[in-house]
């Protein structure tokens, strides 16, 4: 009897000095606004109010910050991650953990969005040129056929299939699902993202770049940069999950061929600014926004290719590491980001001076039935 | 806030000790109070006005029959307006029923917990009329009875008598304290731990078509999803429990080890203890005095498991449960002089408990039937693909949540008396609890906090 009061004793201490002092640390910790391994904004510290007590936002709110601001949640999440996929199913926070890669693993219920397809075809129907459209699958697309069954039912193949028969015929669509199944077995998609590395984008852009009536540039003009070998993704920041491979980020450029003569990006407050693409500046934070920037809803690139021809290409940050290589076909090309529109594409640019148009947008991004809501007049 | 909430964990439960622990003993009880009464505001404004007019009146209805003791006619009328309104609360609140009731409260506002305290309310008022009690005149104590943090979620729940006496014997010292974070830690763990990875694979087994679904993985689900219920509502019991002991409250214990019996009557004596005895007292044991007969205390018997069915899922599902619990019973005790070896009368219990868990888990009826056809084989496949995973990733995990669902590793502890086993217990328990308490932390750390709840209560 005596022994077992000891050790409830020493319990007891043990147990207060732990969570007085998780509680110490978590208020006299320094407050961030952004994490940078989550790639997020952190929750701000709820505004009082009787309302907000009154309806229980307010506690929602609280617990919310106390989650994200709790003394090293970096650590705690990661420690959740291994216990985890240690313990049971190896799906963490809707990421599946591989030993090669992170999958997402969240495709219950996506659906692409039937406004995004009218928005689309009444796009093709006002515009001059002709119209492209291309999605790209993500990584759960291509490698998804590791997912546990009852995870993995094919949906983006499935869903590439029907959107492409319900739009407009006029509409050329490209299709890449096939070529990158095909390559799986390179580094054509991050391992820590849902995305597209430089050299899965490569192959995307010879099947296009030949659709839109060029030449592709063979793979040994171009000379291959890696800027960093600790990128980790969207996936990862889901997760924090340390065991699979940092990625490497790579840029690629044509030796001798035409170059980038101006590149101004413009907000939606109308202001303008000349950009610089490839910025090893932002490595410090989002290592993929290396490729673009800041991200704003119009960017204008000029280069010393002399052939009048111009490019309109609507998309998401898919074709980041894609524009790249459109640098030695086109004298001009327009680069609208839907989703950093706040005001219409009229407002930006008028999509009839360009005889092309190419939508590329990652599969997911579709679902997003807000996508478009700005493209039309 | 749950009690599997980083901000209840690492924020009111230490803040609100150090504030109890510095009080005088004069002042603790309101403290106390004040404390529960913070704890309903934190989860809304609303739920702390509900809460409130909820205990006065059951106080005042309460005041009332003691006032009206000598008539006991007259009496009568002050218990039945109170317990009516217990009865029209927890209707409005877990029922589609009195809608207007709720025109000005926003349609989320769930007040948790309200299953369990009508339940204290009604057995106050009726144990007033039956004067084994007297009216509480302290309002502070009777608010503590009905909104003490500890209890007020899922917690456990005693009779009026029993908390009065608690209430004298209360003590809290550093080792009083030591046993109680060790229990709420053990709670944590059967929320965090058991019961959310068992609720995983529950909806792994689900999340195909119930036409599809192999024999083995139907009962894989179940049994998962038993757990789930189990380790969900005891683990909530539990982490009550085990603040209730950090402030000098003992509690009973809610579950007795009741997943894995030998027989269907020690399930039933050993599940959700102060629920059942709750229900036997006043609902079975008036009604039984009406009758003699055997026939009539069995129907009787069947008819208190229907309202307990009833009590745990207000639908034809959870009469359905609580309709073959009560019915198995009554069976087993027809056939109460077979003589069965332990391994046999396990298979026979635990067989018989999926098969009704498959009522309370379905989302309907039709449902359930299929459910019930799965595991009886009758979509003719045994296993598939998903089978092979799920026992991949699930059997070690199922098997420790089995084993901590029986009583063996408590009775290896007790049994090995004053042997080398207990004393390295008591070195290994500290850090033991501590560890567990920080893998728990680590598993709630993203959302922060764990808010599966199975069934709202």
């Amino acid at each position: 009897m005596k022994k077992s009061k000891l050790s409830d004793k020493i319990t007891a201490v043990l147990i207060i000095i732990f969570i007085f002092s998780f509680l110490i640390l978590t208020v006299f910790r320094e407050k961030k606004e952004y994490s940078l391994s989550e790639n997020r904004s952190l929750a701000p510290y709820p505004h009082f109010s009787v309302q907000s007590l009154e309806d229980g936002s307010y506690i929602r709110e609280l617990e919310a910050y106390m989650a994200d601001h709790f003394a090293y949640r970096d650590e705690w999440v990661s420690a959740k991650a291994s216990i985890e996929s240690d313990m049971c199913e190896k799906i963490v926070n809707g990421v599946y953990i591989d030993d090669e890669r992170l999958l997402n693993a969240d495709i219950s219920d996506c659906s692409i969005s039937a406004e995004n397809i009218t928005a689309l075809n009444k796009f093709t129907e006002d515009y001059s040129g002709t119209v492209y459209f291309t999605a790209v699958p993500t990584s759960t697309g291509v490698y998804g056929d590791i997912l546990p069954e009852y995870l993995f039912l094919d949906t983006e193949k499935n869903q590439m299939d029907s959107l492409y028969t319900s739009l407009d015929e006029s509409i050329r669509k490209i299709d890449t699902y096939n070529i990158l199944k095909m390559l799986n077995d390179n580094y054509i998609y991050y391992r820590n993202d849902t995305k597209l590395t430089s050299y899965g984008a490569y192959y995307v852009y010879r099947t296009i770049i030949q659709k839109l009536g060029f030449l592709p540039s063979s793979y040994d003009k171009y000379t291959i940069k890696h800027i960093t070998s600790d990128f980790r993704g969207n996936l990862y920041s889901r997760c924090l999950y340390n065991g699979v491979k940092p990625d490497i980020i790579d840029v690629y450029s044509y030796s001798g061929g035409a170059e980038i003569t101006n590149c101004t990006a413009y907000k939606n407050n109308g202001m303008s600014y000349r950009k610089k693409l490839n910025d090893t500046d932002f490595l410090e934070g989002d290592m993929y926004r290396m490729y673009l920037g800041e991200e704003e809803p119009f960017i204008r690139i000029k280069t010393s290719v002399n052939n009048e021809k111009k490019l309109l290409l609507i998309k998401d940050s898919y074709a980041d590491c894609f524009i790249q290589f459109l640098i030695q076909h086109y004298s001009e090309i327009a680069v609208i980001s839907p989703e950093h529109m706040e005001k219409n594409i009229s407002y930006f640019v008028d999509p009839n001076n360009y005889e092309q148009t190419l939508f590329l947008f990652g599969i997911d991004s579709m679902e997003n039935e807000k996508l478009f809501e700005l493209i039309n007049k | 806030m749950l009690y599997s909430s980083l901000l209840f964990i690492y924020g009111f439960l230490p803040l609100s000790l150090l504030i109890y622990i510095i009080t005088p003993e004069s002042l603790k009880k309101t403290v106390l109070f004040i404390l529960s009464m913070i704890f309903c505001a934190l989860n809304s404004l609303k739920f702390l006005e509900f809460m409130i007019i909820y205990t006065f009146i059951n106080y005042i209805a309460g005041a009332f029959i003691w006032i009206l003791r000598e008539k006991k006619a007259l009496s009568a009328v002050p218990m039945f307006m109170g317990i009516l309104f217990d009865v029209v609360m927890i209707f409005t609140f877990r029922t589609e029923s009195f809608a207007f009731l709720k025109k000005n409260i926003p349609e989320e506002f769930f007040p948790l917990g309200i299953s369990f305290f009508t339940l204290s309310a009604i057995g106050y008022l009726i144990d007033i009329y039956k004067r084994r009690i007297r009216a509480e005149r302290n309002f502070i104590k009777f608010g503590l009875y009905l909104m003490m943090f500890p209890k007020i979620i899922m917690g456990p729940i005693v009779s009026y008598n029993t908390f009065k006496r608690m209430f004298k014997s209360h003590k809290s010292d550093l080792s009083e304290m030591g046993i109680g974070f060790t229990i709420f830690v053990k709670g944590l763990v059967k929320k965090v731990v058991a019961a959310d990875t068992m609720y995983m694979l529950y909806t792994a087994v689900k999340n195909v078509d119930i036409w599809k679904m192999p024999f083995i993985n139907a009962w894989l689900g179940m049994t998962a999803y038993m757990l789930c219920l189990y380790f969900t509502l005891s683990g909530f019991a539990d982490m009550g429990t085990g603040i209730g002991y950090c402030f000098g409250f003992r509690f009973p214990q809610s579950f007795n080890y009741p997943v894995f019996s030998t027989k269907i009557r020690n399930f039933v004596s050993n599940w959700h203890i102060q629920i059942v005895s709750w229900f036997r007292r006043y609902v079975s044991k008036p009604l039984c005095k009406l009758g003699e007969s055997r026939f009539y205390r069995n129907v009787i018997y069947i008819m208190t498991w229907c309202v307990i069915g009833l009590w745990y899922r207000f639908d034809a599902n959870g009469l359905l449960w609580g309709c073959f619990i009560g019915l198995s019973v009554v069976v087993e005790k027809l056939f109460g002089r077979t003589k069965l070896l332990k391994a046999t009368g396990i298979i026979y219990t635990y067989a018989v408990i999926m098969i009704c868990a498959v009522f309370l888990s379905g989302e309907s009826i039709s449902y359930s039937f299929n459910y019930l056809l799965a595991m009886l084989g009758g979509n003719k496949i045994f296993a598939d693909s998903l089978t092979l995973y799920l026992l991949k990733y699930y059997t070690l995990l199922l098997l420790i949540c089995t084993y901590f669902s029986t009583n063996l590793f408590r009775n290896m502890v007790m049994r090995s008396g004053k042997t080398k086993l207990r004393m390295i217990m008591g070195i290994f328990s500290p850090i033991m609890t501590v560890f567990l308490l920080a893998i728990c932390t680590a598993l709630i750390s993203y959302n922060g906090i764990s808010e599966m709840i199975l069934m709202k209560l």
